[in-house]
């Protein structure tokens, strides 16, 4: 067997069995099954809907729901690994030839992969790992009217709270700026972004 | 809030034993922080200055507490505003330097209340740092900038004057970076238009 640009890794048995598998599907059940693939891929977490997906196909096309899951799961394969190595759509088609899909059915699913290459990769990207992320910014800001010390004031000041997620929770962070404070944080904020652009 | 009374006034006569002008304006000076009346350090080095006994300078003492205080809270910013507060039976030079002392002093002891009032942990520092992620487990190899913030916050309302700084850390994306700077900018606009009415 031809060496696959998706993993380095020798595939077992099994998979190669379940990708020559996938000829025996019709034109058209390959394209729907295609697209509940692709579903998946753009929005990983909706494993649920997934598998729904899969047991209303099986039920469909009059098949039992258990192979087919572990069929899919090693089609699963050639995109987390294409995603993985950045792929092209022509190298995507060449591993599927070279697993011994029918050439039409490759050429249908590289070319799904070629329509959607931009999402998948934002997807990929957004699931890299990020420290601390910040997820919510909120604010208010206000006059102090009076205090104990002074009975009559009008000191403007300004109240953050940051939500960053810290694991599976999120932390709230509470902070107040004097308004130079925030000049200079927004200044800050905007080299940030300016170095941010220099970059994309 | 402390109220003036008449032993507040007569507590300030005390004073008239003072050796020189400068002697009151460093005792009115030192009066004004919130420990000053309960210092003992604070009482005897004052007892000493005018020869009194220590009880009679700590009385002093919260007296000029008291009047700074006053001063400050009314926000009283004219020699008359001030000069009304005493009675009318009050020393009048003693009286008249004692509310110079006060007017020098008052600008400086309202942005210092202003500074130590309650409020949320204050920012401290802000720092970043622009990355660019190469690789990672989910994709091999990519150019994807990212934004490190650092803000140190200061929280004053630890008992004992300890005051904790605490770091937090946190990573934005340009998507973030782009929405927090949009908010930003909504709070400039609506600051300057606060300050343009």
């Amino acid at each position: 067997m031809l060496p696959l640009q998706f993993t380095k890794d020798p595939l077992p048995e099994a998979v190669t069995t379940d990708f020559q598998n996938l000829n025996k599907f019709s034109e058209q059940q390959f394209a729907s099954l295609t697209e509940i693939l692709y579903q998946f891929l753009l929005e990983p977490k909706e494993t649920d809907k997934f598998l729904a997906q899969l047991n209303e196909f099986a039920g469909e096309n009059g098949m039992s729901a258990g192979p087919l899951r572990s069929l899919i799961k090693s089609v699963l394969l050639l995109p987390h690994g294409a995603l993985k190595k950045n792929l092209t759509a022509e190298q995507v088609k060449e591993d599927l030839l070279n697993l011994g899909v029918n050439e039409d059915k490759a050429v249908h699913f590289s070319n799904q992969w070629k329509v959607h290459s931009a999402v998948l990769s934002r997807v990929a990207v957004g699931q890299t790992l990020m420290v601390n992320q910040l997820v919510d910014m909120e604010w208010k800001f206000g006059v102090t009217v009076g205090t104990s010390e002074i009975q009559k004031t009008g000191n403007i000041f300004l109240q953050l709270k940051l939500i960053i997620r810290k694991g599976n929770s999120t932390e709230n962070v509470y902070m107040e700026l004097t308004l130079p404070q925030f000049y200079n944080f927004l200044h800050e904020m905007e080299r940030a972004k300016a170095a941010l652009d220099c970059f994309s | 809030m402390a109220t003036l009374s008449e032993e507040h006034f007569s507590a300030l006569q005390l004073l008239l034993k003072a050796p020189s002008k400068d002697a009151v304006r460093q005792m009115c000076a030192d009066s004004f922080s919130s420990g000053a009346p309960e210092s003992r350090r604070l009482a005897e080095s004052t007892a000493g200055t005018l020869s009194v006994s220590s009880t009679e300078a700590k009385q002093l003492l919260t007296a000029l507490h008291t009047v700074a205080h006053y001063v400050v809270f009314h926000n009283l910013a004219s020699p008359e505003q001030i000069l009304a507060v005493f009675p009318d039976t009050f020393h009048s030079s003693l009286k008249n330097l004692i509310t110079k002392i006060l007017l020098e002093h008052s600008t400086i002891w309202t942005n210092e209340a202003i500074a130590n009032q309650i409020s949320l942990p204050k920012l401290v520092e802000t720092d970043w740092r622009v990355d660019m992620k190469t690789a990672s487990d989910s994709v091999s190899r990519m150019a994807v900038p990212t934004c490190l913030v650092n803000m140190k916050v200061q929280d004053f309302s630890c008992a004992g004057g300890i005051d904790s700084v605490s770091s937090v850390t946190m990573e934005l994306s340009k998507e973030t970076l782009d929405t927090m700077l949009d908010g930003l900018g909504r709070i400039r606009d609506q600051l300057s238009t606060v300050a343009g009415k």
